[in-house]
This record gives C-alpha cells, structure tokens and sequence, in this order.
C-alpha cells in the first residue's frame, strides 16, 4: 500500500501498534549483533519451538538492541495490561522458564530486569500497563536512569524489520508533515536554529552544510550517509541501523527534501553484514509504502536511497576518500577545497552527513528546534549516543545530553573499573583522540571540551582504561592501527606514523634513550602539523596525551646511558 | 587556467607580487622566483598535495594556518610567508624522512643539504633488490601520467600506508605498457629505469615489461616502441598516417624534401 | 568461479556508485579470495586497466590476493579487544594451529598446513561489549578466552 494521506498513516499505524500490544502475549528477543553473538539466534529458535510445540498462543518476535550489553541475551515480555517487562541473560536453558512465566502471568525474579509501565517513543507514547510490582522499575537501574534516550527511543522497543512498529511509534508522520506542508528553507531554518552539529566526530554545523549544498550550483546532487564507522571500539552507528533503520531513512528522506535532492547514498563498512541486510529491508519496505522512490506521499517530490558498501579501509570515512571509494577507486584523500558541497560524488555537490546527525533530524522536525536545544549544554545541543566498552562493568550502548560529564557516565551508568578495578583513564575519539585521566573526569563530553584535554569527540567511542592497561602500549597500538589504515599518499603520515612506531617498539623494549623522546615529540608535532588528511592530522594524538598525562610510564622505560644513543 | 583573468597583487614574504587570480600560488613563485622545494606538483596534471615539502603559512586576519603552496590558488589579498620557523622545522623533519625513505637518491640528498638537512636520525629503508632503487618517494607522477595523460593505465599504486609501492599488477610483465617513457621523464628523483636493446625496449621498473621497439622503413634503424606508433597513429588523419609511414625523423626529412 | 557466474555478479550492479567495490566484493564473499585471472577477466569485461583493480585488491583489506582454509578465523583487534587481551588470544590461536603470521603489516594471513583454517585480523566487528571478539564462518564469539578456545574450534572439526 502507498501512504498518501494521514488517513493511510493512521490505518498503518494501527497494524503497527497491534504487533507492538497484541491481544495475547508478545515476547520479542533482542537481535542485534551483539545479541546474536550472546546467543540470541539459538534462544530466538528454543522459544519459537516451545511454543509451537506447547500450541501456546504468544506472539514470538524480533527487537533490536537497549543497549545493556552485559544482561545480554535481553528479552521482552509484553502481557496485554500489564507492564513490558525486560529479562536478562536468558538463555536456551531457561527459555521454558520464561514460556512458563509468561502463561502463568507469572515473571521469574531472576530473569527479570526491570519493568517499563510507558514508554515515550518522543514522536508517540505507548502505554504498556501496571502491575509486578515487585520487579524493579526501568527508572530503578542506575544504567538506565542515568541515560536520555532520544535517538535510542525505538531501540530495544520496536521490531526493526516492521516499518508498522516504525510507524506505530510515531514514525514518518514527521516526513509527511515536513513534505506535505513545509516549505524545503525553513527546514533547513528549523535545523539550524536546533544547533544540531555533524556526530561524525567534527562537530560542523548541520544546517549550515545543508544550506551550503542547496546553494551550490547544480541540479543534480547527492546526500550521502556516513556509516563507514571505522573507529574501533565504536558501534552507535551499527546498532543504530540495525535496531532502528527507518529513523536514518526518515532523516535522510526530511534532508533530501529540505536541499532538493533526488539521489541518497549510504556508505556502509563490510563488517556489518546485519545492518546492511537491515537497511536494505527497511529501504524495500519503504519504497512499498511509498515512502522512497517516486511522488512520495503524493506529493511531486521524489528520493531514492541506494547502498555502497565498503572494503575495510578506516581512511574512507574521510569525506574525499568516501567518494573515492563509491567512485570504485582507491580510498586516497585528496586536498580540498574543492569541498564535497561543491564537487563530491561524481563531481556533483554533496551533502555528507554521519548516520548519528541523520538520526536527530526526525526528531527535530517532529518537537521543534527549541525543544531539541533545550537538552545538552550550549553550543553542544541534544544528545549523543556511546559506546562505553574497555575495562568498565556495565559495557554498552548508551546516550546522555552532550555535555555531561565523564564520571557520571563511566561511574554512574558504567559501574566503575570492570571487577572492581581502579579507572585509570578513558580514550575517547579512537584512535584520532587522546586518553584523558581520570583526575579529569569531571570534563564534559562536548566537542570544545574534549579538544582542551587534547583529544576528540570522534564519533562516540568510550573505552576504559584500568590500572593494568600500559598507556606506552596503548599508545603505541594506536600508531600501529594508524600506520596500517594510513592510504599512504602523503609523506608525513605514511613514513612519520612508520618511524612512530618503531621508535614506540624501541621504547617499549627497553632499547630508548631520552633523545628518542625528544624526537618522539617533534616528530608527532610535524606529522600533526603537515598531514594531508585528519587522518595523519590527527593520528599522533594518542602519543601526545599520553606523553603529557602518563610521562611517567615512558620515563620508567628509558635508559639513561645507552651506549650509542641505542642505536 | 579557470581565471576571469583578473590581475591582483598578493604579498609574499611581505614583497607584493601581481598575479592572475586564480592562479596556483607555487605557480607564482616559481616565476618571481621565491624558492619553494616540491616534488609532487606538475603545471599539467591537477594538484596532488602528497610530497608536502611546499608548506607555506596563509596569513588571515593576523592567524597563520599552514598549507600547501600546490593547492592554493591565488585571490585578491592574499599574504604568504614561506619561510617561517614553523615552516622551517617542519621542512626540515620531512626531509629526514625522506631521506630514510629514499636512501639512495642523490636528488633527495642534495635537496635536503640544500635546506641544511645532511643526516636522518630515522632508521633507513633497506633497499636492496628495488626495482626503483631505493629512490622512489611515491609523488605520483608516474601513476598520474601514465594514467591522466597516455591513457595506458600501465602502472598503480600498490598497498598502502608505510607498504605502498609503485609498480604493474601482480608485480609482473604488462603488455598494457606502451614503452613510452613519460613516467621516467617526469619522475624527479631518476628513480625509473628504461633499458634500449635493438629491437626490444625493457621497463626495468616495470616488472621487467617488454616492448617491441619499430625499425624505420628508410634506414633499418629502431626509431620507438611500437605500441607508443599505433598509438599516435590512431590519433592523427589516416591519410597522414599513412604517409609519415614508420620513418626516424631524418628519413623523414629527406621524405618531405624529395 | 566461471565466466557465467561473473557476469551474474556482474549484472547484479546497474549503478555506478559501489559498483566495482560492490562486485569484487561479491566475488570476495563467494570465493574467499581473488583469483588472479578472474581479476584480469573482470578488468576485460568492465573496461577497467588490470592495474587499476590490483590497486584495489591491495588497498582495501577485506580483499585477499590467496585461497583461503575451509574455516576462516577472523579476530579483532579493535582497541576493546586490544585491551582486553586480543593478543593473548591470537597467540593461543597460532599455538594450537601452528600457524605464524606477520602482526605488524596490518594485513596478517596465516592458514594451516591441512588448509583447514585461515586466521585473519579485522577492526572491530561493533561487538566491542563482548570483547575479545572471534569470527569463525561469519560466526560471533564474544567474550573469549584462551580456555574456550580448544572447545569454539572442536565445532569446526579441530582437534588437538
Ligand atoms: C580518517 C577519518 C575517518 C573518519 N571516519 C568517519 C566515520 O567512520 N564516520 C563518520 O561519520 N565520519 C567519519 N569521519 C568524518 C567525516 O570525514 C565527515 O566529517 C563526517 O562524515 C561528516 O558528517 P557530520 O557532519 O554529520 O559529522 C572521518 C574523518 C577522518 C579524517
Ligand atoms: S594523512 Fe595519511 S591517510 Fe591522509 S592522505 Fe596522508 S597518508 Fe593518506
Ligand atoms: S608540491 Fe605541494 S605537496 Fe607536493
Ligand atoms: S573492538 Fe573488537 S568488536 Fe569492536
């Protein structure tokens, strides 16, 4: 059926909400990467063959990720009335166990997490119900409680491979308002006023970029989404797509309109088969719904999303490498300007958002850009989605206002050192950013912030480092990452990162004089200075936070008097 | 050139200057003869920005930001410094990596002597075995002719980061290659080695790919490889073609006299 | 891989945006590798120079140049994984496979004598709660262990 009329939306909608509160119970696993890997697939297979088995009436489906890694495999349990409840750490073993609670109204106390009463998806509420009063409610549990979801509202909630769900929870009513009745400036007006800022790790201005692509001459242009998430230790973007699809469509679709632009593109890495699968779903399901492809909503604007998928080279999420390699060439930067608005894919403006920025745009639409402003702190506003992994008990999928400060997210919602260890420090931006030790926890996760300590925002990597974490190691296996993923065009980052890391070998074994040091420093500082890309730019910045936060750890592996200087 | 062919004055090391607009700013310096070093720039191919030995300092409103002088193009206003000490120091650690890189480049040593660079604290590349002996400091040109300009696509960068190298698809003989020489000529560092037998061209570098070379139909003697004749051949009138025939530029000479 | 089946894949891309990554990968998927002639019969077939898709096939690393074992290990090596001891468990790894690869090149290849397994390293598979993190045949295992090794490769027909 093709939406055409709030009248259609509304219909779909009511298809939605029954799969998300059916007449009977619902129990859907969460099936995200992680959620496979934890073993969600067998479970997803033990509970379906109880249940057909058993002739039970229960509705058996598929959610994406909440985001509290630890508890996985995560289940949902929804009785017609009564509050959704979350279950951990379910497995094959314990699957009869939940069937049982289920028909008997009756949750096992140990495989409940928490209970949810309502859920406020921000573009619609949905009501689950009161009672299990004696299961501890979703605000009880400091890993949530701690959080502001907004751009994880639907994850966890909806069935991602649904568009009803999608829509069930508010979705597309946004797009249909926007293109229906807005006119395409005072989109791009409203996004600008949000503050929203780029969430690929720069932080430029949303609106602005927009702005700048309308205005660049031309008709034919591209929006392009960023989901080549190459830092490692960083999965928003992953999971992101993989729970929640039609939000990055629906931004993607509110962006196109805004700029005019007819032709999307998503970059996707290779190493996430799932969300690739996901998207492509969401984007056939989209296209049958009308909501892609031709005459959207009847109107007489028409967007289409196709998918590119990468090779596994980190330096293509640079702008110009990423349309270097979506061109079918080597993913090698090369020097701007010309910048993408003027010249990018096939030499044609465009807009390059990461999948994040796209995420907020619905939202922004849907509540106005003063009540998106109103969270985060100035200059720096909503929220930003992490991934707070390492050392650190409670690793996960988490989202809080930017702006809030780094203890409260790795004590608060993270549960401290991982076994009761002591944090060390926390390396934010991957391997562009720097380690910031814990005597400057109280910094707040904003783009300026992060740049005064030395390291970056990057795109929301958060990996904890604990007292038996060597930072000369870490340091040196961040070059090495970037030594590897560097194209190799130009001199300073292709040599410089080189002659780093042998220079970090030598220390590391004990072979290194202070004038390594010294040559340690300048080096960085050329490298930094005289790189093509961010890459390169960027690259060295583990070495010099950790020189300037962990002095003396590199002290403790010089020898004083090295015959020879060491060599 | 993409000016409007606007005239305007820019200050370099504060000396004013007048240049097109538009104009690349290494382009205006080479003519007023302000030295810049750089390896990777070439007037007829677009601007690479990989060598980045021609960093110079943009002055704006009083701020210096670093950049390449290959790549900025020249506007009404525009102030350069190039020899600060920021551009100095960096200058000076590039070309001890490039030194390390290229050890046996008398190009590169002489560069580097020239910008009083005489030793590298960094550990040198062995190069033993080099098809490019221990000369090459991946500018590009090569690849970029051979695939911008003669269209042969012969020659690619292979790998990348510290292990990328120049050279043919499976590091074996290409009959893509058409012999015709224009990577070494552009290449500044020598580093290509081109051997004439008779009757076969060698690309040294290459993989060792041969060519077969063309003998002149006057006097017997080899005049150019031959896929480098069919080439030229099928870009000009075939009735020209036709009658230039394979002659070496004295036969042809005589051809034209008779 | 036959010719039909390439212009299978081929076919399969009508849009030039990702179509030449989109097909070698595609034939990456399907064969493990990519052979060398397949590479020339493709340039043939696309009207790419050779020289321009072995530039490909070396830069990006989810291509691989040589066949691969029956079962492909990959391990990550993202910063998680690093630190909760990835290296410790590719050492595990080349110990019971008896196998040694070069770590540093950022393209580490090692497949065993009976062709049974290839050990690759990947990036962070976005599992980084789980870390360290194995992939075996497209399989997740987080949350690995030199001990449960032994038992994650008995599923594929290891033993020691
Ligand atoms: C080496 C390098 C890697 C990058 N990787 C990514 C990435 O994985 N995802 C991303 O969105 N942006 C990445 N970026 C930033 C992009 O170039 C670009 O700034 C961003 O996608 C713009 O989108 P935004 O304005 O929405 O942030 C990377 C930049 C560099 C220099
Ligand atoms: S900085 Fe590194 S990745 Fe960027 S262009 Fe230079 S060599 Fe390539
Ligand atoms: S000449 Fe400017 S970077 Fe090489
Ligand atoms: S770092 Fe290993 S899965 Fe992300």
């Amino acid at each position: 059926m093709r939406i055409a009329s709030p009248e259609d939306l509304d219909a779909v909608r009511k298809i939605g909400l029954f799969k998300i509160q059916p007449d009977r119970p619902r129990i859907a696993v969460g099936l995200a990467t992680c959620g496979i890997a934890a073993g969600g697939n067998e479970l997803y297979d033990r509970l379906g063959s109880i249940i057909r088995e058993g002739g039970y009436d229960i509705e058996l489906t598929k959610s994406g990720c909440i985001g509290f890694c630890r508890q996985e495999p995560i289940v949902s349990v929804t009785i017609p009335h009564k509050p959704l409840v979350l279950l951990h750490h379910v497995t094959s073993d314990t699957a009869e166990d939940v069937i049982k609670g289920v028909l008997q109204e009756d949750i096992p106390k140990n495989l409940a997490l928490c209970r949810v009463k309502e859920w406020d998806h921000i573009t619609g509420m949905i009501q689950y119900g009161e009672g299990f009063e004696t299961i501890p409610d979703y605000h009880e549990i400091p890993f949530f409680s701690n959080q502001h979801k907004i751009i994880l509202r639907d994850a966890g909630f909806i069935n991602p491979e649904d568009i009803t769900e999608y829509i069930a929870a508010g979705g597309y009513s946004t797009a249909f308002s926007v293109l229906t009745g807005r006119d395409p400036d005072s989109v791009i007006d409203e996004v600008k006023r949000s503050g929203l800022r780029g969430r690929g790790g720069a932080g430029f201005p949303t609106g602005l970029k927009w702005e700048i692509t309308k205005k660049a001459p031309g008709s034919e242009k591209f929006i392009v989404c960023n989901a080549d998430e190459g830092d490692p230790g960083a999965y928003m973007n992953r999971n992101e797509m993989e729970s929640d699809p039609h939000m990055l469509i629906e931004g993607m679709l509110i962006g196109a309109y805004a700029m005019g632009i007819s032709e999307g593109l998503i970059y996707i890495r290779a190493e996430y088969p799932l969300a690739i699968e996901r998207l492509r779903h969401a984007i056939r399901e989209a296209k049958s719904y009308g909501l892609l492809g031709k005459e959207i909503f009847g109107t007489d604007f028409s967007f289409d999303i196709k998918i590119a998928i990468g090779a596994g080279a980190f330096v293509c999420g640079e702008s110009t490498a990423l349309v270097a390699s979506i061109e079918g060439k080597i993913g090698r930067p090369h020097p701007r300007p010309p910048r993408l608005t003027d010249s990018g894919v096939w030499g044609r403006p465009t807009d390059l958002n990461n999948v994040e920025t796209w995420c907020n745009v619905p939202v922004i639409m849907a509540k106005g850009a003063e009540w998106y402003s109103g969270t985060g702190v100035r200059g720096n506003s909503g929220t930003k989605v992490f991934s707070l992994v390492g050392k650190v008990d409670n690793p996960g999928m988490i989202e809080v206002p930017l702006g809030t400060s780094l203890h409260r997210i790795i004590y608060d919602i993270g549960g401290g050192g991982a076994g009761g260890k002591r944090v060390k420090a926390v390396q934010t931006g991957g391997p562009s950013g720097g380690c910031i030790p814990e005597r400057f926890f109280n910094t707040g996760v904003d783009f300026e912030s992060l740049l005064t300590m030395g390291s970056m925002m990057g795109s929301g990597g958060l990996v904890v480092m604990d007292e038996d974490t060597d930072m000369v190691d870490i340091a040196r296996y961040f070059i090495n990452f970037a030594a590897s993923e560097s194209c190799g065009k130009c001199l300073p980052c292709r040599e410089g990162l080189k002659h780093t890391l042998l220079i970090l070998n030598r220390i590391l074994a004990g072979k290194a004089g202070v004038e390594d040091i010294t040559l340690l420093e300048t080096l960085a500082d050329t490298i930094q200075a005289t790189s093509l890309c961010g890459l390169g730019q960027t690259a060295t910045n583990p070495v010099q936070t950790t020189l300037k936060y962990f002095r003396e750890e590199y002290d403790a592996l010089i020898v004083q008097d090295l015959p020879d200087g060491g060599r | 050139m993409d000016t409007t062919g606007h005239t305007v004055t820019i200050t370099i090391n504060k000396n004013q200057y007048q240049a097109v607009e538009g104009e690349i700013l290494l382009e205006v310096a080479r003519r007023e003869k302000i030295d810049i070093p750089h390896l990777c720039y070439e007037s007829s191919l677009s601007p690479y920005g990989a060598c980045r030995l021609c960093m110079v300092e943009v002055v704006t409103c009083g701020k210096t930001e670093m950049t390449t002088a290959c790549t900025v193009r020249v506007h009404r206003g525009l102030e350069i410094l190039t020899d600060t000490p920021d551009v100095i120091r960096h200058r000076k650690i590039l070309l001890e990596l490039y030194l390390a890189e290229a050890p046996h480049s008398d190009v590169i040593k002489a560069m580097a002597i020239r910008y009083g660079v005489t030793k590298t604290r960094f550990l040198k590349k062995i190069v033993t075995g080099d098809p490019l002996l221990g000369r090459c400091v991946l500018c590009g040109l090569c690849v970029r002719v051979c695939n911008e300009i003669m269209g042969a696509g012969a020659i690619g960068f292979v790998n990348r980061g510290p292990y990328t190298i120049v050279s043919t698809p499976f590091l074996e003989e290409n009959p893509a290659c058409m012999g015709c020489g224009t990577c070494a000529a552009v290449c500044p560092t020598h580093a290509i080695g081109i051997e004439d037998t008779g009757e076969k061209r060698i690309m040294r570098s290459w993989s060792g790919t041969p060519v077969e070379m063309i003998r002149c139909a006057g006097c017997g003697g080899y005049i150019g490889p031959k896929p480098v004749m069919e080439y030229a051949r099928s870009r000009i009138d075939p009735v020209m073609a036709e009658e230039l025939q394979e002659l070496c530029p004295a036969c042809r000479r005589k051809q034209v006299t008779r | 891989m036959d010719e039909k089946r390439l212009d299978e894949i081929i076919s399969r891309y009508d849009y030039p945006s990702g179509r030449i990554l989109g097909i070698l990968r595609d034939i990456q998927v399907s064969e493990g590798y990519i052979e060398k002639d397949l590479l020339r019969l493709l340039a043939e077939k696309i009207e790419v120079p050779v020289s321009r898709l072995y530039g490909l096939v070396t830069f990006y690393s989810f291509f691989s140049l040589q066949p691969v074992g029956r079962h492909i290990i990959t391990l990550c090596m993202g910063t998680p994984c690093h630190v909760k001891g990835a290296r410790t468990i590719l050492a595990t790894l080349e110990d019971l496979l008896g196998i040694k690869g070069e770590e540093e090149s950022g393209k580490y290849f090692a497949t065993t004598a009976d062709n049974q397994f290839t050990v690759v390293i990947a990036r962070c598979f976005g599992a980084c709660s789980m870390s360290p993190v194995i992939q075996i045949d497209g399989n997740l295992y987080g949350y690995v262990t030199p001990e449960k090794i032994p038992e994650i490769l008995a599923g594929y027909g290891w033993h020691p």
